[in-house]
């Protein structure tokens, strides 16, 4: 048999990469978070369907606490970032600067020094300022800034291809409607670069609430997010427990990627500058 | 034709890697070693051999290869990995990596026998007639009464591991900011004198076990006047200390949730490493540590002409020991000459010098380095004769300077009158083991 090419061949390496490393993976941690070990005198002899991770996620006062941080942590990270990278992006899509120059210079090449060390001199400069562990306050104070340094690029870039993309003349058309400046920015400017508030909030907000190298670090081990209950619960190997809240995430990421239209066919996706990631 | 220059260096490298593959022959055995990070002589510009000879020597597990086949005629291939904690060396090891050696901690040794996990070493092993069994002819006899006196089922510790390093955990602090009373008790994690100024571990076992000292301070008090005043014999003592020191009872764990509640309110951080530069740059004037890690403290802020003390609180504390396990289906043959290698007298030393940690083995080689390293300068005054015959053997002392008797020489050997105090931790049953987890995670939250 002669073997034809054709652009479907193409796909078989992502298709590949996407068994390999999503699918089985993904069945892997549903599996463990709806099972539980039989053990017989400390030895364990099988597994067992249970719903015991499931309850004890949302019983528990301490996960319900650690989640709850979590999401206030998400919350003011994402708030924060939207209001520092919406300004930016603006001034950035609007000026007449070699524009993709200064994003890259400003944007891009401090994305290029490696996270971890990012973190570590910025943990350094906090304690040479001496806010770092200073109090329970400013545990938190830090940790949300660490996480707005991290995740400011990914909310700036989306919003500034969106902001590009619009069309100049819709603000023009509203000035000679007679819209004041402000007013042609909140009703024209702003509902047209939604896709890109949405995609920017969607790379910012679940991440921030994992990202436990930077509640550890300026934390002063002393913050708890979801993230490091995670890693505490797989080093302990406790497989199952970590797993039901690894897909708790997963159910978060999915509901919010729906509420906010990620999942719609239209061609909205086109002038979403989201899909740049 | 840009590419061309960086095409043609591509084949040449590939082609001269080709090259270096074949040269190499094939090994008879790959002998899998898995070890604690930084936790062996790497050899290189750190290493004791450009230390005493300027020139960069080859790491220690490949010296082996050498040496083995010297021994042999086998030609034997190193494959070396490292470990970060215990549990995550357990997790490999469960989910089916497979090593010929690996070099857990005290309570995980006893875990993985209890399991079945382990092979054990031949009773030819601790034959000190033979030429070639460096480690039991240099194993220190303290070491090895504890490790023969510690059983695992019907076994002993010492059928499963061989001894690498160990330690005491305890305080680094700087006497003239830090008044040595505070310290006589762990207690001081919670005392709010040190708010913010004192760090903890940012593991379990460590941190229980402060937590269990607090909690138990009355009974450990008792205990040392009992042991005082000769009502309570050396093994009794520590017996009794041992066992109050890994009481995972409800009641107890739920006790010690509250202290390091506490715990937590107080100190400035739970770490794992930062504490050491926290404790130097003197964000935390109370530094929780390993006595590796105080060793290397003290030896850095020396430099700086600083000059700050190690100490262990009254109460107790804790004995740890990292050894070499060889997992079910290892070659126990050659993971016992690898042992063997490490324990030669000159590795030995590289070893130590290389880590800073002590090791367990004695000799006259040691205690030569040692006395090298701590004692007196010469045409200086012997101040202290400081006394490590449990270690090393009859008679010995070493002549040094009266500071070391809370500093680096107290931190690599405490003193004999220290040791009753010393537990080692047991591995807990699984049941308990979740207990703690999750009362671990409620700390951490």
């Amino acid at each position: 048999m002669k073997f034809h090419f054709s652009r479907k061949q193409l796909c078989i390496p992502y298709a590949v990469f996407l068994v390999c490393f999503v699918l089985i993976p993904m069945f892997i941690i549903v599996f463990y978070a709806f099972t539980a070990p039989v053990m017989e005198n400390g030895v364990q002899v099988g597994i067992t369907f249970s719903f015991d991770n499931l309850v004890d996620l949302f019983t528990n006062p301490t996960k319900l606490l650690n989640m709850g941080r979590s999401i206030l942590i998400g919350l003011l990270t994402t708030v924060i970032c939207l209001l520092i990278a919406y300004p930016v992006a603006y001034i950035l899509a609007r000026s007449g600067i070699r524009r993709n120059a200064v994003l890259l210079l400003l944007f891009i090449v401090p994305m290029w020094v490696n996270f971890v060390l990012r973190v570590n001199a910025l943990k350094e400069l906090l304690s040479w300022i001496g806010i770092l562990g200073a109090s329970d306050f400013w545990n938190y104070f830090n940790t949300v800034l660490g996480m707005v340094y991290d995740f400011l690029p990914f909310m700036i870039l989306p919003l500034y291809t969106t902001l590009l993309k619009i069309d100049n003349s819709y603000v023009e058309a509203a000035k000679d409607l007679g819209a004041s400046a402000p007013v042609a920015f909140w009703k024209v400017t702003l509902p047209l670069s939604y896709p890109g508030i949405v995609s920017g909030i969607t790379m910012v907000f679940l991440p921030s609430m994992t990202n436990y190298v930077v509640s550890t670090l300026l934390g002063n081990g002393k913050v708890g997010i979801i993230g490091s209950l995670i890693e505490q619960s797989f080093l302990n190997s406790q497989w199952n427990a970590g797993s039901m809240m690894a897909l708790l995430l997963l159910v978060v990421m999915f509901v919010s990627t729906w509420l906010t239209g990620g999942f719609q066919n239209e061609d909205a996706a086109s002038s979403r500058g989201g899909n740049l990631w | 034709m840009k590419k061309a220059p960086s095409l043609i260096l591509a084949s040449a490298f590939l082609l001269g890697s080709m090259a270096t593959l074949t040269a190499c022959e094939k090994p008879d055995y790959v002998l899998k070693v898995c070890n604690w990070a930084e936790y062996i002589d790497e050899g290189g510009k750190d290493g004791y051999d450009y230390e005493m000879t300027g020139e960069r020597a080859a790491p220690i597990y490949k010296r082996f290869t050498e040496w083995y086949k010297e021994q042999t005629g086998l030609n034997v291939k190193v494959e070396y990995s490292t470990f970060e904690t215990n549990e995550e060396l357990y997790n490999k090891m469960t989910l089916g990596d497979t090593y010929d050696l690996v070099c857990p901690s005290d309570y995980m040794i006893m875990k993985m026998a209890a399991e079945g996990m382990l092979e054990t070493y031949d009773s030819s092993f601790y034959d000190e007639s033979v030429e070639s069994n460096y480690y039991a002819k240099n194993l220190s006899s303290y070491i090895d009464s504890v490790f023969s006196a510690k059983e695992i089922g019907s076994k002993k510790l010492s059928d499963y591991a061989a001894g690498y390093m160990w330690g005491t955990t305890g305080l680094i602090y700087n006497p003239e900011i830090v008044s040595e009373a505070d310290l006589s008790t762990w207690a001081v994690l919670s005392n709010p004198k040190y708010k913010n100024k004192v760090t903890s571990k940012d593991n379990i076992r460590d941190s229980y076990f402060a937590a269990l000292a607090i909690h138990y301070e009355d009974e450990l008090k008792k205990l040392a006047a009992d042991y005082q005043s000769g009502a309570l014999t050396y093994a009794q003592y520590n017996v009794k200390i041992t066992e109050l020191m890994n009481d995972t009872s409800d009641k107890t764990i739920a006790a010690a949730e509250k202290i390091l509640m506490n715990i937590k309110d107080n100190i400035y951080s739970f770490e794992t490493d930062n504490g050491k530069e926290d404790f130097m740059t003197g964000k935390v004037t109370v530094n929780f540590c390993w006595s590796g890690d105080g060793i290397y403290v003290i030896d850095q802020l020396e430099e700086e002409d600083v000059f700050v003390n190690y100490c262990i609180p009254d109460t107790a504390s804790n004995l740890w020991f990292d050894g070499w396990v060889m997992p079910k289906g290892a070659n126990k043959e050659i993971s016992q000459a690898f042992v063997n290698f490490l324990s030669m007298p000159e590795n030995a030393i590289r070893n130590t010098y290389y880590i800073g940690y002590s090791s367990v083995l004695a000799g006259d080689e040691m205690f030569d380095y040692m006395t090298d390293t701590y004692g007196v300068d010469e045409g200086d005054e012997v101040e202290l004769e400081y006394d490590v015959s449990y270690f090393f053997g009859e008679g010995l002392v070493i002549g040094t300077y009266a500071d070391q008797a809370k500093r680096q020489l107290f931190a690599q050997y405490p003193t004999e009158e220290t040791l009753a105090r010393l537990a080692i931790m047991d591995y807990y049953e699984p049941e308990a083991n979740n207990k703690l987890n999750n009362m671990w995670t409620n700390i951490k939250g």
